[in-house]
């Protein structure tokens, strides 16, 4: 889902940073002081586990875990998604700093759209009704970020809506298995720590 | 400006030494060099752009192994390209664009940047007034990864001793379950460290680096990369 240094244009490039810093200043002011270090630690821990590969036939994908983050961590997970993105262009040069504006936007939106929709029915739903939501919320925040990348490059230029379609049947698949793991964590998290959902 | 007190993560003394160039600096030229190169989409511009990151390669700064990875991608990029636009040769055409663009950016901040580290990253956010949450929360993220790491090693390996052969919708819900594990432990530790950071004063020390002042040198720096990036814009225009 990251998109690469060197595709989007340079209007896009801007409007990427704008809506990255109007995302974080927002959730930065919603993030208390005391909350930081959790922040911080349940970023780390997504940070981890978007790193294991998980094989899906003949091929291996990695998890995304973005409605999980957004339904653990609130309006806080703009910053955590962009800080987690930042270790990531500096550690391992997945993305790059010239797009980190735009690829904050293509995850912490999901993530915080997943809290804004899916946020109190998860929260104080019962059995399937939260299991089948967290299934939703997974395989929507996978979708909408495949689609929001779209959305930069098809702005960027117009010839790569063809390949936009080709993203989107991609990541159908992906979209499943997401909504499978984070329907899983959620009620295992629900079952033993029902606090960190509050 | 608050002093730096204490830090959790890197040692004040540390941010100051091995970096040649301000990381300041640094990162600014590197920006403008790389928002100049995604613009442009000529070849005279290109052949300019290019000088620099061939420079770093002549140079050896930048081992050209780290490029296999990323060229393999935009071979990937090139023949979904290809399949997808209207028309062949464009598609060819803008694919080997983006590929030269992809490699002199990533050439620029893998030689200039990336070396500097998380250190010279977390100096240059000061240095930049990034605000202070953001700062602090960057610098605990990075030692959660730290710390985290090993329990998710040992989970790892945990479940492929105790099942090798898992597949299907085991495989995923041994996954979630395990990064459930994972996030309790996260959970617990920020409790504890919450508890020492408040114990130590709270965040009013937190600050870790003090706002750095560009030397003539490096505002030469900048200014230099700035008349590139603007040459190669007039370029690729002209």
């Amino acid at each position: 889902m990251h998109i690469s240094e060197g595709i989007l244009s340079g209007g896009m490039l801007a409007a990427g940073w704008a809506g990255t810093v109007a995302g974080v200043s927002f959730g930065l002011k919603h993030t208390e002081s005391d909350k930081i270090i959790r922040t911080a630690l349940v970023s780390s821990a997504f940070f981890l586990a978007s790193l294991v590969n998980i094989r899906i036939g003949p091929s291996s994908t990695h998890i995304s875990l973005l409605a999980p983050m957004g339904l653990l961590l609130g309006y806080s997970v703009f910053p955590a998604v962009f800080t987690a993105l930042l270790l990531q262009a500096v550690l391992f040069g997945f993305g790059g700093l010239v797009v980190l504006g735009a690829n904050t936007i293509v995850m912490g939106l999901p993530a915080l759209m997943c809290h804004v929709i899916f946020g109190k029915t998860v929260r104080d739903g019962r059995g399937k009704t939260a299991a089948l939501m967290s299934f939703i919320a997974g395989a929507f925040a996978v979708m909408m970020g495949a689609g929001l990348s779209g959305v930069f490059l098809g702005l960027s230029d117009r010839n790569f809506l063809g390949a936009v379609k080709l993203l989107m049947i991609a990541h159908v698949p992906l979209a499943l298995v997401e909504g499978v793991v984070t329907s899983f964590l959620i009620m295992w998290l629900k079952k033993s720590v029902p606090e960190f959902l509050s | 400006m608050t002093r730096a007190v204490y830090t959790l993560e890197i040692p004040s003394e540390a941010l100051a030494v091995s970096i040649k160039y301000s990381p300041v600096a640094a990162i600014i030229s590197a920006v403008i060099y790389a928002v100049a190169v995604s613009v442009s989409n000529t070849l005279p511009s290109l052949i300019l752009a290019s000088i620099m990151p061939v420079t770093f390669l002549v140079m050896k700064r930048f081992p050209l192994s780290h490029l296999v990875s990323i060229n393999v991608f935009n071979l990937v990029m090139i023949l979904t390209l290809a399949l997808t636009w209207p028309n062949l040769i464009d598609a060819l055409i803008m694919g080997i664009i983006i590929a030269l663009r992809v490699n002199m950016i990533v050439i620029t901040f893998g030689t200039m940047v990336y070396p500097m580290g998380t250190s010279g990253i977390y100096a240059a956010m000061s240095s930049l007034h990034v605000p202070v949450k953001l700062r602090v929360l960057a610098i605990l993220t990075l030692r959660g990864v730290n710390t985290l790491r090993e329990s998710y090693e040992t989970a790892i390996n945990s479940v492929r001793l105790r099942a090798p052969r898992l597949h299907g919708i085991i495989r995923l819900k041994v996954f979630a379950y395990m990064t459930g594990t994972i996030l309790l432990q996260s959970f617990l530790r920020s409790e504890n460290m919450m508890k020492s950071v408040k114990c130590r004063g709270g965040f009013g020390g937190f600050i870790q680096a003090e706002n750095e002042r560009l030397s003539a040198g490096n505002v030469a720096m900048i200014a230099g990369f700035f008349a590139y990036g603007m040459s190669i814009a007039v370029m690729n225009y002209a």
